[in-house]
C-alpha cells in the first residue's frame, strides 16, 4: 500500500480527521476537570488555613515532578490491581488532569496574588469587607489576569493529549501512527497531524495574545 | 467635644522596633480642612492610614463622630464612612467611572439601583466629570480625571470626614490644578478634610490648620501662614525656604 492516488489521500485524511474529536473530548474534559481542582485548590492555597495551605503546596510540588505518562501509566495499569479498573480514555481524561490541576493551580494562584494591592486597599478604603473585596475587585481582576495563561494552558494540554496514545487511547495522534504503520510511511501522516494542531492552537494563541495585550492596556498587568 | 469629628489621642505605631508614630493627639472639627505637611517617612501617610483603620494603630485612640473606632470589630463600616483619596487614584481598573463610584453605593451602602445612580452621577458632576467620561474606564481617563474620579467616589458615600494622601504628587503640573480647584470647592462646601500634600499653595488658601510632622510626630502647628512663611522650629524653617524656592517664590514677599 502507498500513498499515491488522490482517493487514498482523502480516505487516509479522512480517518484522520475523524478522531480529531476523541483528542477535543479527551483534552476537553481533562482540562475542564483540571480547572476545577485548581481553582479550589487556589482559593485554599491563598484563604485556608495553615495546615491545608500546606497540603496544598505539596500537592502541586508531588504531582509537577510526576512525568505526564506516568500518571497515565498509573491510572491506567495502577488502578486495576487496587481493584478500579478504567478504560483507557478515562485513565487518559484522570492522569491529564491530576497533572496539569497543578499548573494551573500555579496559574490561578498567581493571577490572585497580582491583583495590585493598591486595588484591595481602595476596596478597603470604600468599606468593602473582605468577601466583597474578593467577589467585586479581586475575582474579578484575577479572572481577567488568568485569562491568557489558561488559554495557553488549554494548547498545552491539547498536545499533551497526544501521549494518551501510550495507553492506547485511539486519538488523532494514535490514528496518525496506525495510519503510518499501515501505508509503512510516517513522515505524511505525521505533517498531517501535526497541521491539526497547529490549526487549532496557532488561533488560541492569537486569542489569548488578545486577551494579553487588553489586559496591559487596562493597566492591570506590567505595572 | 460634639463639634469635634475626629479626635486622635496619643497614637503609636510600631513597625518592628521603629516607631513611626509617636504620640500623635489632635482634633478636627466639622467642616474643617487640615493640612499635614513634612518630609518623606515622617509619617503622614501611616497616620492617615490609621485613621481609616487599614493600619492598626498599636496604641491610643480614635473618636469619629463620638464613636471610639480603634479596636472595634466592624472596621468595614467604619472605613465606608471615612473617604480615602490615593496618591495613584487607585481606580478599579475593571470598572468604568461610574461604575467605580455605585460598587460602594450599591454593595456597601446597599443603596437601590436608582438612588445609587442618581448620586454617583451628582458625585461625579460635582468633581466636573461630564456624562460623556462616565462610561469609560480609569485607563482612558487623564491623570486629573481619574483623582477627581476617586475624589466622587469618595463624596458619593457621604463621609463624616475625607483623607486625602499627597492626591496630587502622581500627576502633572498642568493637571493639579484641576484637582485642587476640586477639593478646594470641596472644602468651601463644609467637606471636613485632612489633606497630606506638598502644594502650599493650596494650604495658605484652603487650610484652617496647617500640621507639620516630622520623625512620626507633630513638631508644630498653627495657622497656615504662621507655619509656612514664620515658623518657630528651625527645621520646618529649612524645610520650608526649600519647599519656596522649588515654587519660586520668596519668602519675605509672602507676608499675608
Amino acid at each position: 500500500m502507498d500513498w499515491t492516488n488522490n482517493t487514498q489521500f482523502f480516505t487516509y485524511i479522512g480517518i484522520i480527521f475523524s478522531s480529531i474529536g476523541a483528542t477535543l473530548i479527551l483534552s476537553i474534559a481533562s482540562f475542564i476537570i483540571a480547572t476545577a481542582i485548581a481553582l479550589l485548590l487556589s482559593f485554599i492555597e491563598i484563604f485556608g488555613p495553615r495546615n491545608l495551605v500546606k497540603a496544598v503546596e505539596w500537592y502541586v510540588k508531588i504531582v509537577r515532578g510526576i512525568p505526564l505518562i506516568l500518571a497515565l501509566f498509573i491510572f491506567y495499569y495502577g488502578l486495576p490491581r487496587a481493584g478500579f479498573p478504567l478504560p483507557p480514555l478515562y485513565s487518559a481524561i484522570l492522569g491529564i488532569a491530576l497533572v496539569d490541576s497543578a499548573y494551573q493551580e500555579q496559574l490561578f494562584r498567581g493571577a490572585i496574588e497580582s491583583v495590585s494591592e493598591r486595588q484591595v486597599e481602595a476596596a478597603y478604603s470604600i468599606g468593602l469587607t473582605h468577601w466583597g473585596t474578593f467577589r467585586y475587585i479581586i475575582f474579578p481582576q484575577a479572572f481577567r489576569i488568568a485569562i491568557p495563561g489558561w488559554i495557553n494552558e488549554f494548547s498545552i494540554v491539547l498536545k499533551d493529549s497526544s501521549i494518551a496514545y501510550a495507553i492506547g487511547v485511539v486519538e488523532v495522534f494514535t490514528q496518525a501512527v496506525h495510519i503510518a504503520q499501515v501505508i509503512a510511511d510516517y513522515l505524511k501522516p505525521l505533517l498531517i497531524v501535526s497541521l491539526v494542531y497547529l490549526c487549532i492552537c496557532y488561533p488560541l494563541s492569537c486569542v489569548s495574545n488578545r486577551f494579553h495585550r487588553k489586559l496591559l492596556e487596562m493597566g492591570m498587568i506590567g505595572g | 467635644m460634639a463639634d469635634y469629628i475626629l479626635v486622635v489621642e496619643d497614637l503609636w505605631k510600631f513597625y518592628g522596633r521603629e516607631a513611626v508614630l509617636k504620640n500623635v493627639s489632635f482634633t478636627v472639627r466639622r467642616g474643617e480642612t487640615k493640612v499635614i505637611i513634612g518630609p518623606s517617612g515622617a509619617g503622614k501617610s501611616t497616620l492617615l492610614r490609621c485613621i481609616n483603620l487599614l493600619v492598626k494603630p498599636d496604641r491610643g485612640r480614635i473618636i469619629l463622630d463620638g464613636d471610639i473606632i480603634t479596636g472595634r470589630k466592624d472596621v468595614h463600616s467604619i472605613r465606608s464612612q471615612i473617604g480615602f483619596v490615593f496618591q495613584h487614584f487607585n481606580l478599579f481598573n475593571h470598572l468604568t467611572a461610574i461604575d467605580n463610584v455605585l460598587l460602594g453605593l450599591v454593595k456597601v451602602k446597599k443603596l437601590p439601583r436608582e438612588e445609587a445612580m442618581r448620586k454617583a452621577e451628582e458625585a461625579l458632576l460635582s468633581v466636573g466629570i461630564t456624562e460623556d467620561l462616565w462610561r469609560k474606564y480609569p485607563v482612558q481617563l487623564s491623570g486629573g480625571q481619574q483623582q477627581r474620579v476617586a475624589i466622587a467616589r469618595a463624596i458619593a458615600m457621604d463621609p463624616k470626614i475625607i483623607l486625602f494622601d499627597e492626591p496630587t504628587s502622581a500627576l502633572d503640573p498642568e493637571l493639579i490644578w484641576e484637582v485642587l480647584n476640586v477639593m478646594e470647592r470641596l472644602s468651601r462646601n463644609g467637606m471636613t478634610m485632612i489633606v497630606v500634600t506638598h502644594e502650599l499653595g493650596f494650604a495658605v488658601k484652603v487650610a484652617h490648620e496647617v500640621m507639620f510632622m516630622d520623625g512620626g510626630t507633630i513638631v508644630e502647628r498653627g495657622s497656615p501662614e504662621q507655619i509656612l512663611l514664620s515658623p518657630k522650629n528651625e527645621r520646618i524653617r529649612r524645610f520650608m525656604e526649600r519647599m519656596w524656592y522649588l515654587y519660586s517664590l520668596d519668602i519675605q514677599s509672602r507676608a499675608v
